[in-house]
């Protein structure tokens, strides 16, 4: 019975958590247009699903040839540069930086290392054991594991809420990356990242729109990935930038963990809450 | 959802100690350090030995406002579409599901988002936001959500620039 006024009090507390206002459903009316049928053409045109004059083809076919590109390389390492961004409770934004290196070998070998300026996180895959590891604690944690790459980070956010960094670049190219569902797509033109001329999409999907560049040439890797989180009306942004490495060269023990003497383990606990697929 | 609303139980019975006790960010509640963020340090270059990479930084003056984070920006067009929906859209989901929500760069764990909201004192003997330089003995490594935690009997602890931070129970 002592439940009842706590939980009250909870009501009020998530009523004025979620008070924030709901996410910007699309297309802000524009009031300048005179009313009647271009308004109402407008309208309807942003609210219905899927129009084909809204995702150009050729944007589509970018996606999948980068994806069935990255699908081929057997070996590469890639520096990844993160900003990102915390809404607070007003809607200030806070923006962050992370980086991560990754060194991958298909299909079922895997190093990252994760960095910031508040922690350090290491993650060891060898095809049997996902090991992450804390260097500064020493502290490591382990599962056995025997599926590529892609199910594996799946896996790791699902059971275990563990992001591997740049997830995507695992995905694309598979059936876990549907194309099919996206409202808008289209071709923003070109610019240079980290010197390199990149062609640049911009997509809508659900929630999100992200802004892809795509290296142009015969070797058609992301350079830079940004995404605008629509679900919140501040829209928090991450911006990822890409170095990539296709001739890594990795040793053999590189992707398998051995406990220095005095690290200790850290139990992996399973989320309690499941993570959606 | 059980365990969510026991965990938001627990922050509205911490609430209830709001009025007396004002807001206690870390910087206060940090043992022998004088309220000063240099003085008994241990944040600081560290050890200085693994090159400067290995520097650590000090948060502990941030302003407790600085952890009440609503939602967070997305790292995966594939991986996580649905989850961050729903988490963005929920403080609490935050709040409670830290790592199992947020991003591989998302690691301020939201201590002081309670103590923003209920200006903690925990039901638990630690003060949830306070720093400690070492944590209790018989602690218990856990690894949740991708961060590892000092569990010590009802308090948990995260390591934070050198020293340990009282934090929420994460489940």
């Amino acid at each position: 019975m002592a439940r009842l006024p706590a939980l009250i009090l909870l009501v009020v507390l998530v009523t004025a958590c979620s008070s924030t206002p709901p996410p910007v459903t699309q297309s802000p009316a524009s009031p300048t247009t005179a009313p009647g049928a271009p308004a109402a053409t407008t309208t309807s045109a942003a609210t219905t699903p899927p129009d084909a004059k809204l995702v150009d083809p050729a944007v589509i076919q970018a996606l999948k040839a980068m994806g069935g590109y990255l699908q081929t390389l057997k070996q590469y390492a890639v520096a990844i540069d993160l900003s990102g961004e915390r809404v607070l409770a007003d809607g200030e934004k806070l923006q962050h930086t992370a980086t991560a290196n990754l060194q991958v070998s298909s299909p079922n070998k895997l190093r990252a290392q994760m960095r910031s300026a508040r922690s350090q996180r290491e993650l060891f895959y060898d095809g049997k054991t996902v090991t992450l590891y804390q260097p500064q604690q020493k502290y490591y944690s382990q599962v056995e594991f025997a599926e590529t790459n892609a199910v594996l980070v799946e896996r790791l956010r699902q059971r275990y809420g563990v992001e591997v960094p740049s997830a995507d670049l695992f995905l694309w190219g598979t059936s876990a990356a549907p194309l099919d569902n996206i409202q808008s797509a289209m071709n923003a033109g070109q610019d240079f990242i980290g010197g390199k001329l990149c062609d640049h999409y911009a997509i809508r999907q659900g929630d999100f729109d992200w802004q892809i560049w795509i290296a142009v040439g015969d070797r058609p890797l992301p350079c830079k990935l940004v995404i605008t989180n629509r679900a919140d009306e501040a829209r928090p942004q991450s911006i990822t930038v890409y170095r990539w490495n296709l001739n890594p060269k990795f040793g053999s023990s590189l992707f398998t963990f051995t406990p220095p003497k005095d690290a200790k383990e850290a139990k992996f606990v399973p989320l309690k809450t499941q993570q959606s697929q | 959802m059980k365990y969510t609303v026991g965990r938001l139980l627990a922050m509205a019975a911490a609430a209830t100690s709001l009025v007396a006790v004002g807001f206690s960010p870390s910087a206060e509640a940090r043992p022998g350090a004088g309220g000063g963020v240099h003085a008994g340090g241990g944040g600081h270059a560290r050890g200085g030995g693994d090159a400067g990479a290995n520097r650590q930084v000090n948060n502990s003056r941030a302003d407790v406002r600085s952890r009440d984070v609503r939602s967070n920006s997305v790292n995966s067009v594939n991986a996580n579409r649905n989850v961050n929906i729903n988490s963005s859209r929920n403080v609490n989901v935050n709040v409670d599901n830290h790592g199992g929500c947020c991003g591989w760069d998302n690691d301020y764990h939201p201590v002081a988002t309670a103590a923003a909201v209920t200006a903690t004192v925990a039901v638990t003997s630690a003060v949830v936001g306070s720093m400690v330089r070492s944590v209790p003995a018989g602690c218990v490594p856990v690894n949740y959500g991708g961060m590892v935690y000092q569990q010590c009997g009802s308090s948990w602890y995260m390591p934070q620039g050198g020293q340990y931070v009282v934090v929420n129970p994460p489940y």
